[in-house]
């Protein structure tokens, strides 16, 4: 059975965004979802842990419907569920430790000392290769783009999640940090074992690390497979965002360089 | 054959307004559900003692303490100008001790929760509104619900509970401040002595003005932070939308005050 499904997901604001998507997620796998900006693809990842009403469908998270499901069944998928948002969202006024502390779970705060708090917290920081001794009493707004980015995945890891979510990960970074945060997720995902879904419009990246990808367009599915499949498509669609997303690699590796 | 719609049928005159109408009515449907959602879902969380205190003690803090200086100013002024009006209009033909009465009654029925009530609106109502504006399109709130932790209970309740502690204790302050100011200029400008300015005032004094006063800024204490929070909480569109819904807020939050003011006579003053 898959560990996350999508179900005829439906979802209009002013306009439809997301038409009828069906999408499965296996155990352990990194999976990608492309698309143009404003396709749905974060919308999508919403639903997840469900951030947002769906006009119809449903995500169903290891046999747990994220709608209409028993009280308590949101909760109990979102102490599953790591979220890396796309500008980190972390809390203005509360520090690195403070932030990060948010990620472990409640029940669990109440339990453990603050040693054993800051141990975690700690530990998390050093894996997305910051230094705790220089950033714990920072403020976000202290820290540079990259950095908060790293604390945002800290704050997602600390409570050592089964699923990590990432919206945009790379967006706003430069090459160089952009690089680094692929290596971090693609190292995190293998030593923390987690299923991950990557929403990025980083073609290039994508592809290296996901064992899967999809593409949206206009709200709907246009693709599902292997990234071999993606590169070999016929879908104009599918090959007009792939030529798209190669060339402006290519621009930035130039203005790099 | 094609179905024609309802409306297409009407002619553009009736239609037009019609369609106002009916979406008026949608958006004022949607923000009381939005507002009974709020309310049920920050009582829930006072009830089952989600609410932090030191939270509440930081809210009260940045309402009553911080706010202190703007609102004495304000009840200072409210009573020198009441005690100037009413001196002019007295001299000559009203015993001028009655105008002890006047400025006891206008601060203590009116000025004091009001005046400092619209005081709010613009300090810490617009502040609320602005800041729950910024953490939502900053995607912080869907944070906080992705983390497993209640945003009503962090940023909603504290906020509410404050409000209620924080501005009878501020309209108190206004009234004694706003009495007293009257009471020396009073004597400065009409000659009026503190005994006959108290003379007066315990001449029509009612204990249940005090009580009315106080209800009055319960209820505003109340209204001032629960609009401000689903404002904020319904903010989208970037830092232009902050700036839209900060302006809507301020405006929809003087209203609910100058409205809830009116209904209180009839009310309680019959």
């Amino acid at each position: 059975m898959s560990l996350i499904r999508y179900v005829d997901i439906h979802k209009a604001f002013d306009q439809p965004v997301l038409t009828g998507v069906d999408l499965a997620v296996e155990e352990g796998e990194m999976f990608g979802i492309f698309g143009p900006s404003g396709t749905g693809k974060s919308v999508l990842l919403k639903s997840t842990i469900g951030l947002l009403e769906l006009d119809r469908g449903n995500v169903i998270v290891e046999g747990d419907p994220v709608y209409g499901g028993p009280r308590g069944t949101v909760q109990r998928v979102r102490r599953k569920v790591g979220y890396v948002f796309q500008n980190a969202a972390l809390f203005d006024s509360l520090n690195v430790w403070e932030n990060v502390e948010m990620g472990i779970p409640e029940e669990e705060v109440q339990k453990l000392s603050r040693r054993e708090r800051t141990r975690k917290i700690w530990d998390s920081l050093e894996l997305v290769n910051l230094r705790p001794q220089e950033v714990l009493t920072k403020l976000p707004s202290e820290l540079s783009g990259g950095m908060r980015k790293r604390v945002g995945i800290a704050r997602a890891i600390v409570g050592r999640p089964r699923i990590l979510l990432w919206d945009e990960p790379t967006t706003g970074l430069d090459p160089v940090n952009t690089a680094a945060v692929e290596r971090l997720i693609e190292r995190l995902s293998g030593e923390l074992r987690v299923t991950s879904i990557i929403v990025t419009h980083d073609i290039e990246g994508g592809l290296q690390m996901c064992g899967r990808v999809a593409m949206l367009h206009s709200g709907v599915l246009r693709f599902c497979g292997t990234p071999e499949a993606f590169l070999a498509s016929e879908d104009p669609l599918v090959r007009a965002f792939s030529d798209r997303s190669a060339a402006q690699a290519a621009l930035d590796e130039v203005e790099v360089t | 054959m094609a179905s024609r719609s309802p409306s297409s049928s009407l002619p553009r005159v009736i239609a037009g307004p019609l369609a106002a109408v009916g979406k008026t009515g949608e958006q004022v449907a949607e923000h009381a559900g939005q507002l009974g959602l709020l309310l049920g879902r920050t009582a829930r969380a006072i009830f089952t003692l989600k609410v932090s205190l030191q939270s509440v003690f930081r809210q009260v803090y940045i309402m009553g303490v911080q706010s202190l200086p703007i609102v004495i100013v304000a009840a200072l002024l409210a009573g020198i100008v009441t005690s100037q009006q009413g001196g002019y209009q007295f001299q000559g033909s009203v015993p001028l001790y009655v105008l002890g009465s006047v400025v006891t009654s206008s601060v203590v029925l009116e000025l004091g929760p009001v005046l400092t009530a619209i005081v709010l609106v613009g300090r810490v109502g617009a502040r609320i509104t602005a800041e729950l504006g910024t953490m939502k399109v900053s995607e912080q709130i869907d944070a906080f619900e992705a983390l497993g932790r209640d945003p009503i209970a962090i940023l909603a309740a504290p906020r509410i509970l404050a409000g209620i502690i924080t501005v009878p204790i501020l309209v108190a302050i206004a009234n004694v401040v706003g009495i007293l100011a009257g009471m020396v200029a009073a004597r400065i400008t009409v000659g009026l002595g503190y005994e006959a300015f108290l003379y007066g005032a315990r001449l029509f004094w009612h204990n249940w003005d005090l009580l009315y006063s106080l209800m009055k800024a319960v209820t505003f204490g109340f209204a001032i932070p629960v609009i401000s929070i689903h404002m904020g909480m319904r903010t989208s569109g970037g830092a232009a939308g902050v700036g839209r819904i900060t302006t809507a807020s301020v405006m929809f939050m003087t209203l609910t005050v100058l409205i809830l003011d009116a209904l209180f006579p009839p009310l309680f003053l019959q």
